[in-house]
Protein backbone atom coordinates (compact mmCIF):
# COMPACT_ATOMS: atom_id res chain seq x y z
CA UNK A 1 0.00 0.00 0.00
CA UNK A 2 2.96 2.39 1.10
CA UNK A 3 4.27 1.80 -2.48
CA UNK A 4 0.88 1.55 -4.21
CA UNK A 5 0.65 4.68 -3.16
CA UNK A 6 3.79 6.41 -3.88
CA UNK A 7 3.09 4.40 -7.36
CA UNK A 8 -0.01 6.69 -7.48
CA UNK A 9 1.68 9.88 -6.26
CA UNK A 10 4.05 9.86 -8.85
CA UNK A 11 1.63 8.58 -11.83
CA UNK A 12 -0.56 12.09 -9.91
CA UNK A 13 2.57 14.20 -10.25
CA UNK A 14 2.50 13.27 -13.85
CA UNK A 15 -0.72 14.22 -14.48
CA UNK A 16 -1.21 17.52 -12.79
CA UNK A 17 2.11 18.88 -14.49
CA UNK A 18 0.70 17.91 -18.31
CA UNK A 19 -2.83 19.49 -17.00
CA UNK A 20 -1.03 22.64 -15.19
CA UNK A 21 1.20 22.85 -18.96
CA UNK A 22 -2.60 22.44 -20.62
CA UNK A 23 -3.88 25.54 -18.74
CA UNK A 24 -0.75 27.34 -19.45
CA UNK A 25 -1.12 26.66 -22.98
CA UNK A 26 -4.67 27.60 -22.63
CA UNK A 27 -3.34 31.14 -21.19
CA UNK A 28 -0.92 31.81 -23.91
CA UNK A 29 -3.43 31.11 -26.47
CA UNK A 30 -6.43 34.10 -24.57
CA UNK A 31 -3.57 36.11 -24.62
CA UNK A 32 -2.82 36.13 -28.41
CA UNK A 33 -6.43 36.19 -29.14
CA UNK A 34 -6.83 39.22 -26.99
CA UNK A 35 -3.67 40.59 -28.45
CA UNK A 36 -5.21 40.44 -32.00
CA UNK A 37 -8.19 41.41 -31.48
CA UNK A 38 -7.06 44.57 -29.02
CA UNK A 39 -9.66 43.39 -26.34
CA UNK A 40 -8.74 44.89 -22.93
CA UNK A 41 -11.03 43.18 -20.98
CA UNK A 42 -9.77 39.68 -22.47
CA UNK A 43 -6.31 40.59 -21.64
CA UNK A 44 -7.41 41.62 -17.90
CA UNK A 45 -8.45 38.25 -17.67
CA UNK A 46 -5.52 36.61 -18.67
CA UNK A 47 -3.44 38.87 -16.14
CA UNK A 48 -5.89 37.74 -13.14
CA UNK A 49 -5.83 33.79 -14.02
CA UNK A 50 -2.23 33.88 -13.85
CA UNK A 51 -2.77 33.76 -9.71
CA UNK A 52 -4.44 30.61 -9.67
CA UNK A 53 -1.39 29.25 -11.83
CA UNK A 54 1.08 30.24 -9.56
CA UNK A 55 -0.60 28.56 -6.57
CA UNK A 56 -1.19 25.79 -8.22
CA UNK A 57 2.58 25.71 -9.51
CA UNK A 58 3.37 26.17 -5.96
CA UNK A 59 1.23 23.31 -4.36
CA UNK A 60 3.08 20.97 -6.95
CA UNK A 61 6.42 22.46 -6.00
CA UNK A 62 5.49 21.00 -2.56
CA UNK A 63 4.21 17.64 -3.83
CA UNK A 64 7.41 17.33 -5.34
CA UNK A 65 9.31 18.07 -2.16
CA UNK A 66 7.11 15.77 -0.24
CA UNK A 67 8.12 13.27 -2.66
CA UNK A 68 11.46 13.81 -2.23
CA UNK A 69 11.73 13.98 1.63
CA UNK A 70 9.13 11.44 2.50
CA UNK A 71 9.90 8.94 -0.50
CA UNK A 72 13.68 9.48 -0.82
CA UNK A 73 13.23 8.38 -4.79
CA UNK A 74 15.88 6.82 -6.24
CA UNK A 75 16.91 6.11 -10.30
CA UNK A 76 14.13 6.56 -12.59
CA UNK A 77 12.02 7.51 -10.11
CA UNK A 78 14.74 10.27 -8.49
CA UNK A 79 15.28 11.02 -12.07
CA UNK A 80 11.20 11.65 -12.75
CA UNK A 81 10.37 13.66 -9.23
CA UNK A 82 13.67 15.91 -10.25
CA UNK A 83 12.62 16.17 -14.13
CA UNK A 84 9.34 17.57 -12.92
CA UNK A 85 10.14 19.76 -10.27
CA UNK A 86 12.57 21.82 -12.90
CA UNK A 87 9.55 21.41 -15.60
CA UNK A 88 7.17 23.13 -13.48
CA UNK A 89 9.10 26.19 -12.75
CA UNK A 90 9.14 26.28 -16.82
CA UNK A 91 6.09 26.14 -17.59
CA UNK A 92 5.02 28.68 -14.48
CA UNK A 93 7.06 30.96 -16.53
CA UNK A 94 5.43 30.45 -19.57
CA UNK A 95 2.07 31.36 -17.41
CA UNK A 96 3.68 34.78 -16.63
CA UNK A 97 4.76 35.18 -20.65
CA UNK A 98 1.10 34.54 -21.37
CA UNK A 99 0.22 37.33 -18.35
CA UNK A 100 3.12 40.26 -19.63
CA UNK A 101 1.05 39.52 -22.95
CA UNK A 102 -2.11 39.99 -21.46
CA UNK A 103 -0.60 43.44 -19.85
CA UNK A 104 0.34 44.73 -23.03
CA UNK A 105 -2.80 44.15 -25.01
CA UNK A 106 -4.92 45.76 -21.78
CA UNK A 107 -2.30 48.83 -21.37
CA UNK A 108 -2.20 49.27 -24.87
CA UNK A 109 -5.16 48.31 -26.38
CA UNK A 110 -3.86 50.53 -29.70
CA UNK A 111 -0.97 49.78 -30.24
CA UNK A 112 0.26 48.65 -33.76
CA UNK A 113 1.84 45.22 -34.51
CA UNK A 114 0.65 44.78 -38.04
CA UNK A 115 4.43 44.68 -39.36
CA UNK A 116 4.59 41.37 -37.21
CA UNK A 117 2.93 38.15 -37.98
CA UNK A 118 2.16 37.96 -34.10
CA UNK A 119 -0.47 35.38 -34.74
CA UNK A 120 1.82 32.93 -36.71
CA UNK A 121 4.65 32.84 -34.50
CA UNK A 122 2.50 32.73 -31.50
CA UNK A 123 0.80 29.64 -33.10
CA UNK A 124 4.19 27.96 -33.48
CA UNK A 125 5.04 28.54 -29.83
CA UNK A 126 1.84 27.21 -28.55
CA UNK A 127 2.30 24.31 -30.56
CA UNK A 128 5.63 23.80 -29.15
CA UNK A 129 4.85 23.97 -26.12
CA UNK A 130 2.06 21.29 -26.14
CA UNK A 131 4.55 18.99 -28.08
CA UNK A 132 6.91 18.84 -25.25
CA UNK A 133 4.01 18.43 -22.86
CA UNK A 134 3.04 15.23 -24.79
CA UNK A 135 6.96 14.51 -25.32
CA UNK A 136 6.84 14.40 -20.88
CA UNK A 137 3.47 12.90 -20.72
CA UNK A 138 4.86 10.12 -22.77
CA UNK A 139 8.17 9.82 -22.21
CA UNK A 140 9.35 10.11 -26.09
CA UNK A 141 12.63 10.77 -26.76
CA UNK A 142 12.16 11.54 -30.70
CA UNK A 143 9.72 14.31 -30.00
CA UNK A 144 12.12 15.75 -27.19
CA UNK A 145 14.86 16.66 -30.20
CA UNK A 146 11.95 17.39 -32.22
CA UNK A 147 11.05 20.33 -29.82
CA UNK A 148 14.57 21.58 -30.06
CA UNK A 149 14.61 21.84 -33.73
CA UNK A 150 11.25 23.28 -34.17
CA UNK A 151 12.53 26.06 -31.71
CA UNK A 152 15.36 27.05 -33.68
CA UNK A 153 12.71 28.10 -36.58
CA UNK A 154 10.85 29.78 -33.62
CA UNK A 155 14.31 31.52 -32.52
CA UNK A 156 14.46 32.92 -36.81
CA UNK A 157 10.99 33.66 -37.10
CA UNK A 158 11.56 36.02 -33.94
CA UNK A 159 14.90 37.23 -35.03
CA UNK A 160 13.99 38.50 -38.67
CA UNK A 161 10.39 40.51 -36.80
CA UNK A 162 12.10 41.94 -34.46
CA UNK A 163 14.57 43.34 -37.50
CA UNK A 164 11.35 43.83 -39.41
CA UNK A 165 10.03 45.82 -36.19
CA UNK A 166 13.02 48.69 -35.63
CA UNK A 167 13.22 49.18 -39.74
CA UNK A 168 9.81 49.23 -40.45
CA UNK A 169 8.31 51.21 -37.71
CA UNK A 170 11.61 53.88 -36.95
CA UNK A 171 11.82 54.12 -40.56
CA UNK A 172 8.54 55.67 -40.74
CA UNK A 173 9.12 57.70 -37.78
CA UNK A 174 12.56 58.99 -39.20
CA UNK A 175 10.17 59.99 -42.21
CA UNK A 176 8.12 61.65 -40.17
CA UNK A 177 10.17 63.62 -38.41
CA UNK A 178 7.61 64.91 -35.79
CA UNK A 179 8.95 64.21 -32.48
CA UNK A 180 5.48 63.77 -30.89
CA UNK A 181 5.13 61.21 -33.43
CA UNK A 182 8.69 59.11 -32.86
CA UNK A 183 7.68 58.78 -29.22
CA UNK A 184 4.27 57.19 -29.95
CA UNK A 185 6.13 54.77 -32.17
CA UNK A 186 8.60 54.29 -30.17
CA UNK A 187 6.36 52.98 -27.72
CA UNK A 188 4.72 50.51 -30.39
CA UNK A 189 8.29 49.54 -31.38
CA UNK A 190 9.25 48.80 -27.80
CA UNK A 191 5.59 46.94 -27.18
CA UNK A 192 6.52 44.76 -30.36
CA UNK A 193 10.27 44.02 -29.39
CA UNK A 194 8.72 43.22 -26.15
CA UNK A 195 5.85 40.73 -27.62
CA UNK A 196 8.30 39.18 -29.87
CA UNK A 197 10.79 38.31 -27.51
CA UNK A 198 8.38 36.88 -24.67
CA UNK A 199 7.08 35.05 -27.50
CA UNK A 200 11.04 32.95 -28.12
CA UNK A 201 11.54 33.31 -24.61
CA UNK A 202 8.28 30.60 -24.46
CA UNK A 203 9.74 28.43 -27.13
CA UNK A 204 12.83 28.78 -24.88
CA UNK A 205 10.81 27.46 -21.93
CA UNK A 206 9.80 24.69 -23.79
CA UNK A 207 12.98 23.21 -25.26
CA UNK A 208 13.68 23.05 -21.48
CA UNK A 209 10.54 20.89 -20.50
CA UNK A 210 11.78 18.72 -23.68
CA UNK A 211 15.10 18.75 -22.38
CA UNK A 212 14.96 17.67 -18.73
CA UNK A 213 12.29 14.80 -20.38
CA UNK A 214 15.04 13.83 -22.48
CA UNK A 215 16.74 13.43 -18.66
CA UNK A 216 14.24 11.86 -17.08
CA UNK A 217 14.09 9.29 -19.93
CA UNK A 218 17.36 8.41 -20.63
CA UNK A 219 19.65 10.15 -17.88
CA UNK A 220 21.04 11.91 -21.65
CA UNK A 221 21.75 16.07 -20.90
CA UNK A 222 22.05 16.74 -24.56
CA UNK A 223 19.80 19.69 -25.00
CA UNK A 224 20.21 21.01 -21.37
CA UNK A 225 22.18 23.68 -22.90
CA UNK B 1 6.42 35.77 -4.31
CA UNK B 2 6.10 38.23 -1.47
CA UNK B 3 8.58 38.57 1.63
CA UNK B 4 7.46 36.62 4.86
CA UNK B 5 7.40 39.13 8.13
CA UNK B 6 9.58 38.30 10.90
CA UNK B 7 9.06 38.87 14.13
CA UNK B 8 11.91 40.18 16.07
CA UNK B 9 11.97 37.96 18.79
CA UNK B 10 14.38 39.59 21.73
CA UNK B 11 14.69 35.63 23.77
CA UNK B 12 16.96 34.86 20.41
CA UNK B 13 19.98 36.33 21.76
CA UNK B 14 20.59 34.39 25.32
CA UNK B 15 19.02 30.99 24.42
CA UNK B 16 20.65 28.20 25.99
CA UNK B 17 20.22 26.40 22.94
CA UNK B 18 19.70 27.57 19.42
CA UNK B 19 17.55 25.93 17.21
CA UNK B 20 16.18 26.57 13.41
CA UNK B 21 13.69 29.61 14.44
CA UNK B 22 15.77 30.72 16.97
CA UNK B 23 13.24 29.17 19.93
CA UNK B 24 14.59 27.15 22.97
CA UNK B 25 14.02 23.43 22.91
CA UNK B 26 11.42 24.13 26.12
CA UNK B 27 9.93 26.73 23.68
CA UNK B 28 9.22 23.91 20.95
CA UNK B 29 8.37 21.48 23.59
CA UNK B 30 5.72 23.80 24.62
CA UNK B 31 4.43 24.20 20.59
CA UNK B 32 3.78 20.35 19.98
CA UNK B 33 2.30 20.10 23.44
CA UNK B 34 -0.40 21.82 22.86
CA UNK B 35 -0.41 20.41 19.19
CA UNK B 36 -3.65 19.50 17.77
CA UNK B 37 -3.28 16.25 15.49
CA UNK B 38 -5.76 15.16 13.00
CA UNK B 39 -7.80 12.35 14.75
CA UNK B 40 -9.05 11.62 18.59
CA UNK B 41 -6.03 10.86 21.00
CA UNK B 42 -5.89 6.90 21.45
CA UNK B 43 -3.51 7.45 24.11
CA UNK B 44 -2.39 10.19 25.83
CA UNK B 45 0.62 10.79 27.66
CA UNK B 46 1.75 12.97 30.56
CA UNK B 47 5.18 13.53 32.40
CA UNK B 48 6.10 9.95 31.71
CA UNK B 49 9.57 9.52 33.61
CA UNK B 50 11.31 6.38 33.74
CA UNK B 51 13.89 5.00 35.61
CA UNK B 52 16.39 1.79 35.48
CA UNK B 53 18.03 2.01 38.53
CA UNK B 54 20.03 5.12 38.68
CA UNK B 55 19.64 5.71 35.25
CA UNK B 56 16.80 8.08 34.00
CA UNK B 57 15.58 6.37 31.06
CA UNK B 58 12.84 8.63 30.18
CA UNK B 59 12.40 12.57 31.36
CA UNK B 60 8.60 13.77 31.32
CA UNK B 61 7.68 12.86 28.21
CA UNK B 62 4.59 13.81 27.21
CA UNK B 63 2.99 13.21 23.95
CA UNK B 64 -0.78 12.23 22.04
CA UNK B 65 -1.34 9.35 19.85
CA UNK B 66 -4.39 9.98 17.98
CA UNK B 67 -5.94 6.79 16.56
CA UNK B 68 -6.06 4.78 13.26
CA UNK B 69 -2.55 6.55 12.04
CA UNK B 70 0.86 5.43 12.39
CA UNK B 71 3.08 7.27 14.30
CA UNK B 72 7.07 6.59 14.35
CA UNK B 73 9.20 6.88 16.92
CA UNK B 74 12.62 7.68 15.85
CA UNK B 75 16.15 8.60 17.47
CA UNK B 76 19.71 6.80 18.56
CA UNK B 77 19.94 3.77 20.30
CA UNK B 78 19.34 4.33 24.01
CA UNK B 79 17.30 7.23 24.02
CA UNK B 80 14.69 6.12 25.34
CA UNK B 81 12.24 5.46 22.40
CA UNK B 82 11.83 1.68 23.12
CA UNK B 83 11.38 2.03 26.65
CA UNK B 84 8.55 4.46 25.70
CA UNK B 85 6.81 1.99 23.39
CA UNK B 86 6.90 -0.48 26.16
CA UNK B 87 5.24 1.60 28.81
CA UNK B 88 1.94 1.66 26.51
CA UNK B 89 1.06 -1.68 27.24
CA UNK B 90 3.00 -1.93 30.64
CA UNK B 91 5.69 -4.37 29.75
CA UNK B 92 7.79 -2.38 31.90
CA UNK B 93 6.18 -3.94 34.62
CA UNK B 94 8.35 -7.11 33.89
CA UNK B 95 11.51 -5.41 34.27
CA UNK B 96 12.22 -5.56 38.33
CA UNK B 97 14.48 -2.35 38.46
CA UNK B 98 12.01 -0.04 36.13
CA UNK B 99 9.88 2.66 37.94
CA UNK B 100 7.60 4.28 36.41
CA UNK B 101 6.14 8.16 37.24
CA UNK B 102 3.05 9.68 35.31
CA UNK B 103 0.28 9.02 33.72
CA UNK B 104 -0.43 6.75 30.53
CA UNK B 105 -3.88 7.13 29.70
CA UNK B 106 -5.42 4.56 26.96
CA UNK B 107 -9.19 5.74 26.25
CA UNK B 108 -9.20 8.14 28.58
CA UNK B 109 -8.09 5.34 30.96
CA UNK B 110 -4.96 5.63 33.34
CA UNK B 111 -3.27 2.35 32.94
CA UNK B 112 -1.03 2.67 35.20
CA UNK B 113 -3.34 1.93 38.32
CA UNK B 114 -4.04 -1.41 40.36
CA UNK B 115 -7.01 -2.77 39.03
CA UNK B 116 -6.10 -2.57 35.67
CA UNK B 117 -6.32 -6.47 34.17
CA UNK B 118 -2.91 -6.50 32.46
CA UNK B 119 -3.84 -9.32 30.43
CA UNK B 120 -6.53 -7.74 29.04
CA UNK B 121 -4.53 -4.55 28.69
CA UNK B 122 -2.12 -6.28 26.27
CA UNK B 123 -5.11 -7.97 24.61
CA UNK B 124 -5.91 -4.65 23.26
CA UNK B 125 -2.18 -3.12 23.02
CA UNK B 126 -1.09 -5.75 21.13
CA UNK B 127 3.21 -5.84 20.55
CA UNK B 128 5.20 -7.43 17.78
CA UNK B 129 8.98 -7.32 18.27
CA UNK B 130 11.71 -6.37 16.14
CA UNK B 131 12.98 -10.33 15.57
CA UNK B 132 10.22 -12.69 14.46
CA UNK B 133 9.68 -15.25 17.30
CA UNK B 134 6.46 -17.10 16.34
CA UNK B 135 5.52 -20.10 18.64
CA UNK B 136 7.52 -23.37 17.51
CA UNK B 137 4.04 -24.43 16.80
CA UNK B 138 2.15 -24.64 13.55
CA UNK B 139 0.94 -21.42 11.43
CA UNK B 140 -2.82 -22.32 12.45
CA UNK B 141 -1.99 -22.90 15.76
CA UNK B 142 -0.51 -19.70 16.00
CA UNK B 143 -2.88 -17.76 15.03
CA UNK B 144 -5.60 -19.62 16.94
CA UNK B 145 -3.36 -19.82 20.71
CA UNK B 146 -4.18 -15.84 21.84
CA UNK B 147 -7.78 -16.11 20.96
CA UNK B 148 -7.90 -19.35 22.77
CA UNK B 149 -6.24 -18.46 25.84
CA UNK B 150 -8.44 -15.36 26.24
CA UNK B 151 -11.49 -17.66 25.57
CA UNK B 152 -12.84 -16.17 22.49
CA UNK B 153 -12.83 -19.36 20.91
CA UNK B 154 -12.79 -22.93 22.33
CA UNK B 155 -11.07 -25.83 21.21
CA UNK B 156 -9.34 -27.01 24.05
CA UNK B 157 -10.09 -30.39 26.57
CA UNK B 158 -13.17 -28.61 28.09
CA UNK B 159 -14.69 -27.55 25.12
CA UNK B 160 -14.38 -31.05 23.41
CA UNK B 161 -15.65 -32.70 26.91
CA UNK B 162 -18.18 -30.70 27.01
CA UNK B 163 -19.02 -31.29 23.25
CA UNK B 164 -18.67 -27.46 21.90
CA UNK B 165 -16.27 -27.07 19.67
CA UNK B 166 -15.75 -24.07 17.79
CA UNK B 167 -13.92 -25.02 14.64
CA UNK B 168 -15.39 -23.17 12.16
CA UNK B 169 -14.83 -19.81 14.44
CA UNK B 170 -11.27 -20.99 14.45
CA UNK B 171 -10.88 -21.05 10.94
CA UNK B 172 -12.58 -18.28 9.86
CA UNK B 173 -10.48 -16.52 12.33
CA UNK B 174 -7.47 -18.01 10.95
CA UNK B 175 -7.87 -17.07 7.38
CA UNK B 176 -9.40 -13.49 8.39
CA UNK B 177 -6.32 -12.97 10.72
CA UNK B 178 -3.90 -14.43 8.02
CA UNK B 179 -5.58 -11.81 4.87
CA UNK B 180 -4.99 -8.72 7.18
CA UNK B 181 -1.84 -9.41 8.08
CA UNK B 182 -1.06 -9.99 3.91
CA UNK B 183 0.12 -14.09 4.26
CA UNK B 184 -2.79 -15.60 3.72
CA UNK B 185 -1.87 -16.38 -0.31
CA UNK B 186 1.30 -17.44 0.87
CA UNK B 187 0.57 -19.85 3.47
CA UNK B 188 -3.09 -21.16 2.74
CA UNK B 189 -1.92 -24.66 1.79
CA UNK B 190 0.61 -25.29 5.35
CA UNK B 191 -1.38 -23.89 7.62
CA UNK B 192 -0.22 -27.10 9.53
CA UNK B 193 3.40 -26.59 8.67
CA UNK B 194 5.49 -25.61 11.53
CA UNK B 195 6.07 -21.90 11.99
CA UNK B 196 9.07 -21.92 11.94
CA UNK B 197 9.94 -23.07 8.45
CA UNK B 198 8.51 -19.72 7.03
CA UNK B 199 11.15 -17.19 5.89
CA UNK B 200 11.97 -14.65 8.05
CA UNK B 201 9.25 -11.63 6.14
CA UNK B 202 6.64 -14.31 6.43
CA UNK B 203 7.39 -15.38 10.27
CA UNK B 204 7.10 -11.40 11.09
CA UNK B 205 3.52 -11.33 9.48
CA UNK B 206 2.45 -14.12 11.08
CA UNK B 207 3.68 -12.46 14.58
CA UNK B 208 1.13 -9.35 13.09
CA UNK B 209 -1.56 -11.98 12.42
CA UNK B 210 -0.94 -13.21 15.86
CA UNK B 211 -1.48 -9.73 16.85
CA UNK B 212 -4.44 -9.56 15.22
CA UNK B 213 -5.93 -12.68 15.82
CA UNK B 214 -6.99 -11.15 19.27
CA UNK B 215 -8.56 -8.02 18.05
CA UNK B 216 -6.40 -5.37 19.55
CA UNK B 217 -6.73 -2.11 19.43
CA UNK B 218 -3.74 -0.63 19.02
CA UNK B 219 -0.69 -2.12 17.56
CA UNK B 220 3.03 -1.68 18.84
CA UNK B 221 6.18 -2.60 16.72
CA UNK B 222 9.68 -2.35 17.59
CA UNK B 223 11.70 -2.24 15.16
CA UNK B 224 9.37 -4.68 13.16
CA UNK B 225 11.55 -4.78 10.16
CA UNK B 226 14.95 -4.04 10.68
CA UNK B 227 15.72 -8.31 10.81
CA UNK B 228 14.03 -8.63 7.17
CA UNK B 229 15.65 -7.78 3.73
CA UNK B 230 13.77 -4.49 1.52
CA UNK B 231 11.64 -6.99 -0.40
CA UNK B 232 10.19 -8.37 2.94
CA UNK B 233 10.52 -4.88 4.58
CA UNK B 234 8.05 -3.41 1.94
CA UNK B 235 5.42 -6.14 2.62
CA UNK B 236 5.67 -5.02 6.05
CA UNK B 237 5.74 -1.29 4.98
CA UNK B 238 2.69 -1.87 2.71
CA UNK B 239 0.97 -3.82 6.20
CA UNK B 240 1.75 -1.40 8.83
CA UNK B 241 -0.24 1.53 6.26
CA UNK B 242 -2.79 -0.58 5.83
CA UNK B 243 -3.63 -1.71 9.53
CA UNK B 244 -3.72 2.17 10.14
CA UNK B 245 -7.00 2.34 8.55
CA UNK B 246 -8.05 0.29 11.55
CA UNK B 247 -5.83 0.35 14.08
CA UNK B 248 -3.79 2.64 16.00
CA UNK B 249 -0.14 2.10 14.95
CA UNK B 250 3.13 3.01 17.05
CA UNK B 251 6.12 1.80 15.32
CA UNK B 252 9.99 2.30 16.89
CA UNK B 253 12.30 2.56 13.96
CA UNK B 254 15.90 3.47 13.45
CA UNK B 255 15.27 3.59 9.63
CA UNK B 256 14.54 7.11 9.52
CA UNK B 257 13.40 6.77 5.78
CA UNK B 258 11.17 4.27 6.79
CA UNK B 259 9.72 6.71 9.52
CA UNK B 260 9.43 9.07 6.45
CA UNK B 261 7.34 6.45 4.36
CA UNK B 262 4.88 4.99 6.54
CA UNK B 263 4.10 7.60 9.36
CA UNK B 264 1.51 10.44 9.67
CA UNK B 265 3.66 11.69 12.75
CA UNK B 266 7.17 11.16 14.02
CA UNK B 267 8.34 11.32 17.34
CA UNK B 268 11.93 12.10 17.65
CA UNK B 269 13.56 11.06 20.83
CA UNK B 270 17.68 12.08 21.58
CA UNK B 271 19.95 10.53 24.30
CA UNK B 272 18.96 11.09 27.26
CA UNK B 273 15.19 9.89 27.32
CA UNK B 274 14.39 13.02 25.55
CA UNK B 275 11.17 13.52 23.31
CA UNK B 276 12.74 16.54 21.70
CA UNK B 277 10.14 16.96 18.86
CA UNK B 278 6.64 15.61 17.99
CA UNK B 279 4.63 17.17 14.42
CA UNK B 280 3.36 15.65 11.56
CA UNK B 281 5.95 13.44 9.85
CA UNK B 282 6.60 16.09 6.40
CA UNK B 283 7.23 19.02 9.13
CA UNK B 284 9.64 16.90 10.92
CA UNK B 285 11.40 16.19 7.86
CA UNK B 286 10.83 18.93 5.62
CA UNK B 287 11.26 21.71 8.47
CA UNK B 288 12.13 20.61 12.16
CA UNK B 289 11.78 23.00 14.59
CA UNK B 290 14.48 21.59 16.50
CA UNK B 291 18.16 22.07 15.49
CA UNK B 292 18.82 19.09 17.21
CA UNK B 293 16.03 17.55 15.40
CA UNK B 294 17.26 18.64 12.06
CA UNK B 295 21.09 17.54 12.69
CA UNK B 296 19.70 14.49 13.56
CA UNK B 297 16.93 13.33 10.39
CA UNK B 298 19.56 14.96 7.97
CA UNK B 299 22.05 12.73 9.33
CA UNK B 300 24.92 15.00 10.91
CA UNK B 301 25.17 13.02 14.14
CA UNK B 302 27.53 14.10 16.81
Amino acid sequence: MARERYRDDLDALRADVVALGEDVVAQLERALDALEAGDEDAAEAVVAADAEINERYLDLEQACIDLFALQQPVASDLRFVAASFKILTDLERVGDLASNLGRYTRDTPESRLDTVDVRAIGAETVALVEAALDAYEREDVAACHRVAERDDEIDALCRTAGERVVRDLLGEAAADGDAWGVEAILEDVSRALLTVRDLERVGDHAVNVAARTLYLVDNDSALLY
Amino acid sequence: MSETETEPRTSETDTPSTTTAGETDEEIREEWRNYEFAGPAKIAVEDLDVYYGDDHALKGVSMDIPEESVTALIGPSGCGKSTFLRCLNRMNDRIKAAEIDGSVQFDGEEIYQDRVDLVELRKRVGMVFQAPNPFPKSVRENITYGPRKHGDIDTGLLARLTGRRDEKAAEDLVERSLKQAALWDEVSDRLDDNALGLSGGQQQRLCIARCLAVDPEVILMDEPASALDPIATAKIEDLIEELAEEYTVVVVTHNMQQAARISDQTAVFLTGGELVEYDDTEKIFEDPQSQRVEDYVSGKFG
